[in-house]
């Protein structure tokens, strides 16, 4: 018999009893270093909050002077009758932070992903993207009509092969698609070695900064750390992360963005995000450019983290960001540090198989400008103290 | 409760430590240079591992009497266990199959079988694609699928299949081709595809959940991309190896394909079946255009010299290098991180080498770059 909404209680007891549905615990305040979670005091381990923003009185005064302005919400898709001026001084704003000709603002990075990327290609080009790039854009990918290439993490020969044989077939484009920085291990896109191989065999570059904006390149992103932000044909990012506030964004040339917001649907067909986000987006932009101690203190944090964090014993993998996992091998034994973590007071995520391979199961930790000395060595404590009850280091 | 039949052929390896190629029909011969036995350690070194492991799966033991199991279990502390089969000794490959039919009987979920690759053609040629097999390796060859790479690496991935990490999926039954051999050729041939311990591929649908997709799918996948191609390069003379993604292929295509052999399809249409070298050549000699698609037979990977010996040296420099379409899933890849060339015919391995990586068609216009090893070199 044709099976009606059963299937969801069904299917969500199985993920239930694999251990794979989302328990959600809600903040009882702002994301900040020092939470409360569901009552409970903790240190956070698990934003994207890098640069301590999402609660700046900077950010919240634009917000809320937004409100006072423009009401609350933007009445319409951004097409339609949903731009106001705000957004548009946003747009300007991230082509100026950004290096770029111009530049354009999604509900965000997801949906600037899995919008944009299907409009670039179609039957007949070939998609060349990294084995662990972002859901958003492996998405993206399956939502195209081209072929699709993959390569081994970061393996530049591994690129260059593919290139090589596109060159074999007669493709009308090529874009290499990558993460600037990668999310579960923390390392760095080789963005220079891309450029270089991206020039040989003509092919563009697409780039998801969302870990790397107000990390790398003085808070600027990845394209100011490799000194790239002009070669780089489209640059995908977000306000969510260490910039502390929400939606997606893209940057590039002025012929990209008029044709991005005339093509990717994901955009033309929601609703712009309200006066309020943009404003509070301008003002992270300004804070950036103007408190240049927050990226450095992040910087300063993450350097003491991971170097005390390693010499306990932990493996941190591959990280060069504010990203550092502590790999602990089988899964089980990754979700029981999260929980134990949790009942000492820090709030950090496990990260499983099969996200991870089998036996690098870890706990992602996420560095923050806010955090002082006294919250790291609180954590590195624990840490140190866990990881000889579960015989981890 | 999960049932595994396990069976230790005595005599697997011995050859190979007296220099001999195997120890078919020449066991004698392996004891008077002082051949020493194998089997029996390698199958307590994973039986050892396999019980190091902190697991709550119950298992009922099925066995054989004696050195066909019974003394290695009882040396590594498993006491409870069913003796379902007595040999007679010495032991030949009749009794392995019959302990196979044995277990068939007792419904076991997977069959553990410590032996070579002759060892493993006859709990194939027993048991078919009916259960799962998996091979501690003992053997002077294993070139079969089914092997795990080492007798502790075999415990892990019993452990896991049994807790259902891992699934089930084609893996190539491969073995000395013994007419050639009394005719003193040295090739090794493709008898089969069984069912074996595989990786799952797995797709994530949501952030921390992820489906798997079965073999079967993926293979339909890759046939359904390689025929577009086919469709769009007219009279292009395509060759297909042998083994279960080929299969399908040609299943797809609606020609009646071999599973072992080689064949050759033009405009879609079957032009040469089961072919040969001579065959082969003699297509090829007709043809402008041809291009070979191949996909790695056996346990480590080989795309060339193992199971397709009709694909010789000469054969492939006509093809040309470039005309190479080499396919996989997923799975076949998580198992053997290389693609690997033995041609028998150095300077052509040479070239393969040369090319570092090959690009590897892993589901419909999917790709993925894979490592190139060549043997020897």
């Amino acid at each position: 018999m044709r099976e009606m909404t059963e299937f969801l209680g069904r299917e969500y007891k199985e993920m239930e009893k694999q251990g794979l549905t989302w328990v959600i615990k809600s903040l009882n305040g702002p994301s900040e270093p020092h939470v409360e979670v569901e009552g409970k005091k903790c240190l956070m381990l698990a934003s994207n909050n890098y640069l301590n923003l999402a609660n700046h009185p900077k950010l919240k005064e634009a917000a809320i002077k937004a409100i006072e302005k423009y009401g609350a919400g933007a009445g319409s898709d951004w097409s339609i009758a949903g731009t106001m001026d705000v957004h548009v001084e946003l747009y300007k704003k991230i082509a100026e932070f950004k290096g770029t000709e111009d530049a354009v603002t999604f509900q965000t990075g997801f949906a600037a992903n899995s919008g944009l990327i299907p409009q670039l290609v179609g039957k007949g080009d070939l998609l060349i993207s990294d084995e662990l790039n972002h859901g958003s854009i492996i998405d993206g990918v399956r939502l195209s009509k081209a072929e699709r290439a993959v390569y081994p993490h970061s393996d530049m020969s591994g690129l260059e092969k593919i290139l090589e044989d596109a060159n074999k077939k007669d493709y009308r484009r090529v874009i290499i698609l990558t993460d600037g920085v990668f999310s579960m291990d923390g390392d760095i896109a080789k963005l220079d070695e891309i450029y270089k191989l991206a020039e040989e065999y003509r092919a563009m570059i697409y780039v998801d900064d969302a870990h790397g904006e107000g990390v790398l390149g003085d808070g600027h992103g990845i394209g100011r750390h490799f000194d790239l932000e002009k070669e780089i044909h489209f640059q995908i990012g977000t306000f969510s992360k260490a910039f502390g506030s929400f939606g997606g964004m893209l940057a590039g040339s002025s012929d990209l963005i008029k044709y991005a917001y005339n093509k990717a649907r994901t955009w033309l067909l929601s609703a712009a995000f309200p006066p309020h986000v943009a404003a509070a987006n301008i003002a992270a932009l300004e804070v950036v450019e103007e408190e240049p101690e927050r990226v450095k203190k992040l910087w300063d944090n993450t350097k003491y983290f991971k170097k005390e964090i390693e010499s306990m014993g932990y493996d941190t993998g591959n990280t060069q960001t504010p990203i550092i996992p502590t790999i602990v091998g089988d899964s089980k034994k990754a979700k029981k540090l999260a929980e134990r973590l949790y009942e000492e007071g820090i709030f950090a995520l496990a990260i499983v198989y099969p996200m991870v391979a089998r036996d690098k199961a870890r706990i992602r930790n996420q560095m923050n400008a806010g955090m002082s000395r006294e919250d790291l060595d609180f954590a590195l404590n624990v840490y140190e103290k866990l990881g000889k009850e579960l015989k981890i280091i | 409760m999960k049932k595994v039949g396990f069976v230790v052929n005595p005599i697997a390896g011995m050859g190979g430590r007296v220099g001999l190629k195997g120890t078919d029909g020449v066991v004698e011969k392996a004891k008077e240079l002082g051949a020493k036995p194998v089997a029996p350690l390698r199958a307590k070194e994973m039986l050892k591992t396999f019980l190091s492991f902190d697991s709550e799966i119950e298992i009922q033991w099925f066995t054989c009497k004696g050195d066909m199991g019974e003394n290695e279990l009882r040396e590594c502390g498993i006491k409870d266990f069913k003796i379902v089969y007595s040999s007679d000794i010495p032991t030949t490959a009749k009794d392995t199959k019959n302990a196979c039919e044995r277990f068939l009987e007792e419904r076991v979920d997977i069959i553990l079988f410590c032996g070579g690759d002759g060892t493993a053609r006859d709990v194939f040629e027993t048991v078919d694609k009916n259960i799962p097999i998996l091979g501690i390796p003992a053997g002077v060859k294993m070139h079969s699928g089914v092997f795990g790479v080492t007798p502790e690496a075999t415990a892990k991935t019993l452990q896991e299949f049994l807790e259902g990490v891992l699934t089930t999926g084609d893996v190539e039954i491969l073995d000395l081709d013994e007419e050639l051999y009394r005719n003193g050729e040295w090739k090794i041939k493709l008898f089969g595809t069984a069912l074996g311990v595989i990786e799952p591929t797995y797709v994530q649908v949501g952030k921390a959940t992820f489906e798997s997709i079965s073999d079967e799918e993926i293979k339909e996948e890759i046939a359904d991309y390689i025929i577009e191609q086919m469709n769009e390069e007219k009279d292009t003379l395509f060759i297909l190896g042998s083994g279960s993604t080929l299969y399908t292929i040609g299943r797809k295509l609606g020609i009646d394909k071999t599973l072992l052999g080689i064949d050759a399809v033009l405009n879609g249409k079957l032009v040469g079946k089961d072919l040969n070298e001579k065959g082969l050549l003699s297509l090829l000699n007709k043809r402008k255009k041809a291009k070979l698609i191949l996909s790695p037979i056996g346990a480590q990977g080989f795309i060339l010299g193992r199971g397709n010996s009709q694909l010789s040296p000469e054969v492939i420099r006509k093809i040309g290098l470039d005309n190479i379409i080499v396919v996989a899933t997923p799975s076949k890849l998580a198992s053997t991180p290389f693609i690997r060339v033995d041609t028998g015919d150095r300077n052509l391995d040479k070239l393969f080498a040369k090319k570092e990586q090959i690009i590897v068609i892993i589901g419909y216009r999917l790709m993925k770059v894979v490592k190139v090893q060549t043997n020897n070199l």
